[in-house]
Parts: C-alpha cells; sequence; structure tokens
C-alpha cells in the first residue's frame, strides 16, 4: 500500500482503515507500524487486548518500540479518547517529527448510545488535531461486522480511506470545519422517569439529594453515587452559570445504567469541551472534564432551544476511574 | 437538615470522637462560628490556626467561603482546614481552596480529614500537587 501523494507530510492525517478479516487488518496495520518505526517516528496502538495481542506476534522483534494501550480502558467512554492522543502528541512533538496511532474506537458489541459518541469522537478528532502537529492516525473499522451506516459515516468523519489495499481521499468527507458543528442527533426518549426536578441556583442541595436517593435506588456503589452526584451536580452548576440560570433534571433508569439529563436554554459551543485537559488556570473550567472521567457515558446535544446533558452510571461493577493514563 | 441539626451533628462528633486539648482552646480561647448558612457552618480554630467546615460547600456559599480564607490569618503561618465534617464540596468550592492557597507566598494551606472523593476530584481536575496546599493523610481534626 503506498503513501497518497495528495496529503502534505507536515499536517495531521485522519484516514479510516475498512478491513475485512484479519488478514486485511494485518496487512494495513503491520506495515503502517513498521513504515512509521524506520523513519523515527513514535507510534502508539490503541486497541482491543487480543488485537494488541496479534499486532505485537506479527510485529515480532519490532514490538519493543511501539507503545500499547486498551482501547477498552482508554475509551470505554469515547470522550476520552482524544485526550489520551492529545498526551501522546504533546510528549512527542518536535521539530520535523511526525508521529502515528492506530485507534479502533468502534466494535460491534458497542451499545447505540455508545456507538453515537464514537462517532462524535471520530468527528472531533478533526477538531482536535487538524492543523496542528503533523501525525498520522489510522482507525481500523472492521466491515464484516459493523452496520454498513457506520462505515458510511466513517467515510464522512475520516480524510482519507484505505480499503483493499489503496488510500484516497474520502469523497463524503464532511470537512474539518463542519466536524465540530453543533451535534444534534437525536437522543431516544426514556420509557419511564423516575425522577424530575426544575431547578435553579437555590435548588442544587434538593437536586443532590435526588440524585442520591434514584443511586440508592439503582444500587449503585456509595463511591459511584458520590461521584454521580458531583457530577449532576456540576452540570447543573453549568446549567446555572451559563445557561439561562435554570434548568430541568430527570432521571430514569435503564437495564444496564442510571441516567441523568439534564436540559437547560443555553447555547453550548464548545465542541472540545470537557476533551482538554484543564489549564493550571483555576478559573478554567473543570465540570464537564470531572464528569467524563467520573461517569461511563456522557452525551452533550446542542438543540435549537437549548442544551443537553445526560450522564450515565453503569450498575454493573465498571472498570476503575479512567484517568488519562500516563503515556511515555 | 437545618443549621441547628448540622452543627449539633458537629459538635458531637467532635466531642465524642476526638476530645482534645485543642478543642478545648477553641471554645475557650474565642475560636467560634465565621459563617454559617443554611447549608453550611465555618468554624473559627485556634490551636492550630485555621477554619473548620462542616456542612456542603456549593457555588451559593463558595464566595463566602473565599472571603473567610482570605481572612483568615497572616501569610507567614500555615493555616489548617479541618474539612473533615465537609460533607460535600464542588469544584466551585475546590477552586476557593486553590487560589487561597496561591495566594500565599510562605504559609500553606493544610487540609485535613479531606475525603477520598474529593481526593479524587483533586487529581482529575489537576489540582493535586499544588506547592501550598498541603493534603494531611491524618483522618481529619486540624491537630
Amino acid at each position: 500500500m503506498s503513501s497518497s501523494a495528495e496529503h502534505s507530510k507536515a499536517e495531521f492525517r485522519h484516514e479510516a482503515l475498512l478491513y475485512v478479516g484479519w488478514e486485511e487488518f494485518i496487512a494495513g496495520t503491520v506495515p503502517f507500524i513498521r513504515d512509521g518505526l524506520s523513519a523515527g517516528e513514535p507510534v502508539l496502538v490503541v486497541e482491543s487486548a487480543e488485537k494488541i495481542e496479534m499486532l505485537r506476534l506479527a510485529l515480532g522483534g519490532d514490538v519493543g518500540e511501539v507503545l500499547f494501550a486498551d482501547m477498552a480502558q482508554v475509551g470505554a467512554n469515547p470522550a476520552c479518547i482524544i485526550p489520551a492522543w492529545h498526551e501522546f502528541v504533546t510528549l512527542n512533538a518536535a521539530p520535523g517529527r511526525r508521529m502515528r496511532g492506530i485507534g479502533e474506537p468502534i466494535w460491534r458489541e458497542r451499545s447505540s448510545d455508545e456507538l453515537v459518541e464514537c462517532q462524535r469522537h471520530e468527528s472531533l478528532l478533526n477538531v482536535a488535531f487538524g492543523r496542528g502537529e503533523p501525525w498520522w492516525l489510522l482507525c481500523p473499522y472492521d466491515v464484516e461486522k459493523l452496520d454498513p451506516a457506520v462505515i458510511e459515516e466513517a467515510r464522512r468523519s475520516h480524510e482519507f480511506v484505505a480499503e483493499r489495499g489503496a488510500r484516497q481521499r474520502s469523497d463524503s468527507f464532511r470537512g474539518f470545519d463542519a466536524s465540530g458543528a453543533p451535534f444534534d442527533v437525536p437522543l431516544p426518549e426514556p420509557e419511564s422517569v423516575a425522577s424530575r426536578l426544575a431547578f435553579g441556583a437555590t435548588d442544587l442541595e434538593s437536586l443532590r439529594e435526588v440524585v442520591s436517593r434514584q443511586a440508592r435506588a439503582a444500587r449503585l456503589k456509595a463511591s459511584r453515587a458520590a461521584e454521580l452526584v458531583i457530577a449532576v451536580n456540576e452540570i447543573a452548576t453549568n446549567s446555572i452559570r451559563h445557561g439561562g440560570g435554570r434548568g430541568t433534571l430527570r432521571i430514569w433508569h435503564e437495564p444496564t445504567a442510571l441516567v441523568c439529563e439534564i436540559r437547560d436554554r443555553g447555547r453550548f459551543d464548545k465542541p472540545l469541551a470537557g476533551r482538554q485537559r484543564p489549564s493550571n488556570d483555576p478559573a478554567a473550567p473543570r465540570g464537564l472534564w470531572l464528569a467524563n472521567h467520573l461517569c461511563d457515558l456522557v452525551q452533550i446535544r446542542t438543540l435549537a432551544d437549548g442544551t443537553v446533558v445526560r450522564l450515565h452510571m453503569n450498575r454493573l461493577p465498571t472498570s476503575h476511574l479512567r484517568v488519562v493514563p500516563d503515556i511515555h | 437538615m437545618g443549621i441547628a441539626d448540622r452543627s449539633r451533628d458537629f459538635w458531637t462528633a467532635g466531642w465524642e470522637g476526638r476530645i482534645s486539648i485543642d478543642d478545648l482552646v477553641d471554645a475557650f480561647m474565642g475560636g467560634g462560628t465565621v459563617y454559617a448558612d443554611k447549608q453550611l457552618v465555618v468554624t473559627r480554630t485556634l490551636a492550630p490556626i485555621g477554619l473548620r467546615f462542616s456542612g456542603e460547600i456549593d457555588i451559593n456559599n463558595c464566595g463566602a467561603v473565599a472571603r473567610c480564607l482570605s481572612a483568615i490569618a497572616a501569610d507567614e503561618v500555615d493555616v489548617h482546614l479541618d474539612i473533615s465534617s465537609l460533607l460535600f464540596c464542588d469544584i466551585s468550592g475546590i477552586r476557593a481552596f486553590v487560589e487561597a492557597a496561591q495566594r500565599r507566598e510562605k504559609g500553606r494551606l493544610m487540609l485535613h480529614g479531606l475525603p477520598e472523593l474529593l481526593q479524587t476530584v483533586m487529581r482529575v481536575t489537576g489540582w493535586a500537587d499544588l506547592p501550598n496546599l498541603h493534603v494531611c493523610d491524618c483522618k481529619g481534626g486540624s491537630a
């Protein structure tokens, strides 16, 4: 597979690898890694444990120079993937140095809610890294196992597509500017709502009590319940400060998770909010960043009449707290 | 929970849980309530010099917390904050502690009894390991 001459080596390149079966996966990734290593480029692979094992075997003696991270942990909440890439790029950036990454955030077992957030994540990579450091991110998509609509969306969120041994620009790429456009994909309505509360600044104490009560009803572990309370409180605080001074909380129980939704009349127009590590300035916003690292899934929608944020906390025991891993 | 209940719980916990010379000194030497609202009581402590927070901090009272912190002591001494009875503290509250610590040039802000959740929040939000904000690993109390 030869690199496209159309792409400048001084830019971020976001490319989808559409593969069928293990052989195409290996053929699309191993030479990509080897080319990077031989050019002296740092390489980070964020994949499933199974694929990491396979790549280690296929790379043989070259494997020592490649960094690996488990996507099931890094990307359990898809909003935590961009910070991990950002860490890698920032740590390795040097004048004239390019970098490479492989990241497969979408697999068949992803829930429908997670899938939509993964697709948003893929688009936001263009906003986060477009026109920034020169690195090449290859995102494998399993064509056999994923819905054709998922593959179509991959063609819209990636500037380049590699398939059947050839690389080319994607005709349907939505462009760097449109990648950060307000996200308004509809959210499914819950079957029944367990709690509802219209709140203003003086109702935060009641709001925390309502969340606590529902967390107990959902049998969340006490520490997870406390994390959910602080996350919901922060999002509600955003509504009070930036969303017209008040909002509405709804809570419902799903088979695998407790979901808290905050709606307000504000206009959410910072697509990367919650995906960039807070600056050292104490005044810098931290609420969405915290929610992304405490909750299992965070959905944000910018609608014509306001903003919706949903926080999911899984009932089942979940992985550890997803603090951005140190990548050295 | 009203302020009276909170205060009673707090003082009960204080006397039954850790009867110390410091509590006695505070009581007799002028330690007292410096701020109270329906969800938070802030008490001055004199040995060591500092404040004791009991209740909940959010955007409704984080400004008052900041004012309490700026008025507490000269820059030369360490200030001890007993937050073992703090039931809830949001980011605006932690921000008040962080900003108070950053304003100090010599003395440190010592946090006693920091709940595990707040330790997690401070780590995730990048507020761990600040030079003038010291998290004491004692189990609470300001001794």
